[in-house]
């Protein structure tokens, strides 16, 4: 199934195949071309190369065009601090340098850096039909903050009607944006608002619901998605994001997925999170990359549930961790042996076998996923079945599914590490590819010998 | 005398910083933090009491009230301007020996994080608990961070980012003061760090809020 189609279905909460996956590659495309942060994000045949280069090696079912949330404030003339690894950061607020709202203007979509990231949405969509693209519009609350400092936070309570100015200059803002990313080609608009963390419930509701709704609608009337960003820890207005209504909402790893989960589904809204950005895909491995992403993966659920990283991916993150998460979403096999694995050390309850075995008959209990789904562990449980005919009731094998309670017990009991494997008398002995008749009936005919 | 102290408190906890401000609603058209600190002095009550058994008060049942998620930063905001309100009157007798610090904290945002909300949040409130707070702004390297240190001998080093793009600068420039000076303590905080990462880069303490900070300083003080 194509990327953009996946990713509808999930924000439609419908159910889907396979669990999509949207790494939330920024600056750390510009790793990738060998480029600075500075280098990578003021030019769009560059950012095309990097999202290109993402793609290829980490095959999403969507990626941002870009991840900088300063294009807005830079087009309003706020100064930015340039890095070589992290976007640039907002270093002046006009309005608390003597500008004054009234003066100010939503800018000509021709202004700072936005033509370049509406060309390179183009030309990606040009090349990329079937990959969803989501278009970052910086949120109308962090667009605030930008132009007035954390000022704002003491404007709220003191004056109100100054701040109610502030959001709805900063959601015309964050129109002009979203509408020229959907004429662009952008699937999904990204409302990222940082910032929105750091307030209380009665705030959000009062200075960010009703205009975060609005753009929400605004995308919806054209057709595209809407997906809510927030970063840091915003459980405290996890209820009001899904309030405005968006198709989606993605948070970072400060914030239980599951109770994410809950509160989305209760209000019909999809969610996407939250694989940890720092400990494991930046200085984790690919085993702790795999492992921290099918946590997320089981806790989601193939209903609503978007797979990504907690935020914006560090440059220095390394590409075999991310390249290890997209090879996992594919591959229900390899989900199986991790759940199976991570079952022995959770201590799954293991199974006592005392009366499995047999002094007269080879048992044979054939390790799967579910050999209805999963091709080669059909085939294993056919050539077991083929291979024990001739034996008749010397010998007796059953399949143990994975997929079910029993199957992950028997799994840890009998010290599989793989899927799928073929144990014979409490033996391991074939691992993953399936052996010929001929090899399984030697050793079957060996245990027997052994049993006289 | 004692109802003084209570309503500095009061102040103080719900961030009414003077007379004309209009927040909280509440306490419209009432002194404030600003007012009542100077009355208080003017009654002849010691800087030191009036850190103590006002500001102090006030500031710890915010900090207590931010930690469980009962307040947060516009509220946050407002409880330490009204400390600060509080303490440009008391500075003096800071300055003059009068009224004693608890200690010193140096902080600042790692190296490429130019995000200073957090920062200013614990800033304000280590200070209103009665520390001295070396702000050094944001952007900030290793090197700045250690020549404070060297100049406030028994200083705690505080380290705030925002951005997971800058975790790896916090882990360098937490190597390099260690490298330097094993038993110069650390503490970190923003919104992506955790407990496993400050385990992971030698730090001696992860704060999730501003009061955590608080009561780490007071731990090593004690």
């Amino acid at each position: 199934m194509k990327g953009l189609e996946l990713i509808k279905k999930a924000m439609k909460l419908e159910e889907v195949e396979r669990i999509p996956w949207v790494p939330f590659v920024g600056a750390h495309a510009g790793s990738l071309l060998g480029l600075t942060a500075t280098e990578y994000l003021q030019s769009a045949d560059k950012i095309v190369e990097g999202v290109n280069k993402a793609i290829e090696t980490y095959h999403p079912d969507g990626i941002p065009v870009a991840f900088d949330l300063q294009i807005e404030a830079e087009a309003l003339g706020c100064k930015l601090a340039w890095a070589d690894d992290n976007p640039p950061a907002v270093i002046s607020h006009p309005l608390m340098e003597g500008t004054k709202l009234e003066d100010m203007k939503v800018p000509c979509a021709c202004k700072g850096r936005i033509p370049m990231v509406m060309e390179a949405t183009r030309k990606l969509r040009e090349q990329h039909a079937d990959v969803a693209l989501y278009g970052l519009i910086t949120g109308p609350f962090t667009l605030a903050l930008h132009l007035l400092g954390t000022d704002i936070f003491m404007q709220m309570m003191m004056d109100p009607e100054a701040t109610h100015q502030l959001m709805r200059f900063a959601t015309d803002v964050a129109k002009m944006m979203a509408g020229n990313y959907i004429e662009a080609g952008a699937d999904v608009i990204a409302i990222v608002d940082p910032m929105t963390s750091q307030i209380d419930p009665a705030s959000f509701e009062t200075f960010v619901t009703p205009y975060i709704t609005e753009i929400n609608d605004f995308i919806r009337d054209a057709d595209a998605l809407s997906s809510f960003f927030v970063c840091g820890n915003a459980q405290q207005n996890i209820e009001q994001m899904c309030k405005t209504k968006p198709d989606n909402i993605s948070i970072d790893e400060n914030i239980p997925l599951d109770y994410v989960r809950d509160i989305a589904l209760k209000h019909k809204v999809s969610f996407g999170g939250n694989i940890k950005l720092t400990v494991v895909l930046l200085m984790g491995d690919e085993e702790a990359s795999r492992r921290d992403a099918l946590e997320c993966m089981d806790i989601g659920g193939k209903k609503g549930f978007i797979l990504a990283p907690g935020c914006d991916l560090a440059m220095a993150t390394p590409k075999e961790n991310l390249i290890a998460v997209s090879e996992l979403v594919r591959d229900e096999v390899l989900q199986g042996e991790l759940r199976a694995s991570e079952a022995a050390t959770d201590n799954i309850e293991l199974l006592d076998l005392t009366n499995h075995w047999d002094k007269d008959k080879v048992v044979i209990d054939i390790i799967t996923l579910d050999s209805s789904s999963c091709a080669p562990c059909q085939y294993m449980v056919d050539a077991v079945a083929r291979a024990s005919e001739k034996y008749g009731d010397k010998v007796v094998y059953k399949e143990h599914r994975i997929k079910e309670m029993e199957g992950v017990q028997m799994m840890a009991t009998l010290g599989v590490k793989n899927l799928p494997t073929i144990v014979i008398d409490g033996n391991i002995d074939f691992i993953s590819q399936i052996p010929p008749i001929n090899a399984i009936q030697a050793k079957i005919e060996a245990y027997l010998e052994a049993k006289n | 005398m004692n109802e003084l102290f209570e309503k500095l408190a009061d102040c103080v906890e719900f961030g009414k910083i003077n007379k004309v401000s209009p927040y909280p609603p509440n306490m419209k058209d009432q002194d404030g933090a600003d007012e009542i600190a100077k009355q208080l002095l003017d009654q002849g009550v010691s800087a030191n009491d009036i850190l103590m058994k006002g500001l102090m008060i006030g500031m710890e049942k915010v900090g207590v009230k931010f930690r469980e998620n009962k307040v947060f930063v516009p509220q946050v905001l407002m409880s330490a301007k009204a400390m600060t309100a509080a303490l440009e009157h008391l500075k003096p007798y800071f300055q003059s020996g009068e009224a004693e610090r608890k200690g010193t904290f140096i902080i600042g945002t790692v190296e490429g994080d130019l995000h200073d909300i957090g920062k200013n949040l614990v800033a304000m409130m280590v200070e209103g608990n009665g520390y001295e707070v070396i702000d050094l702004g944001t952007d900030v390297k290793a090197e700045t961070f250690i020549e404070a240190a060297e100049n406030n001998p028994g200083s705690v080093i505080g380290l705030s980012a925002l951005l997971t793009t800058t975790m790896s600068n916090m882990e360098k420039i937490v190597g390099v003061i260690k490298e330097k000076h094993a038993d110069l303590k650390v503490c970190i905080g923003g919104a992506p760090v955790n407990q496993d990462f400050c385990d992971r880069i030698g730090a001696d303490s992860y704060n999730p809020d501003p009061q955590g900070v608080v009561e780490f300083l007071n731990a090593l003080a004690s």
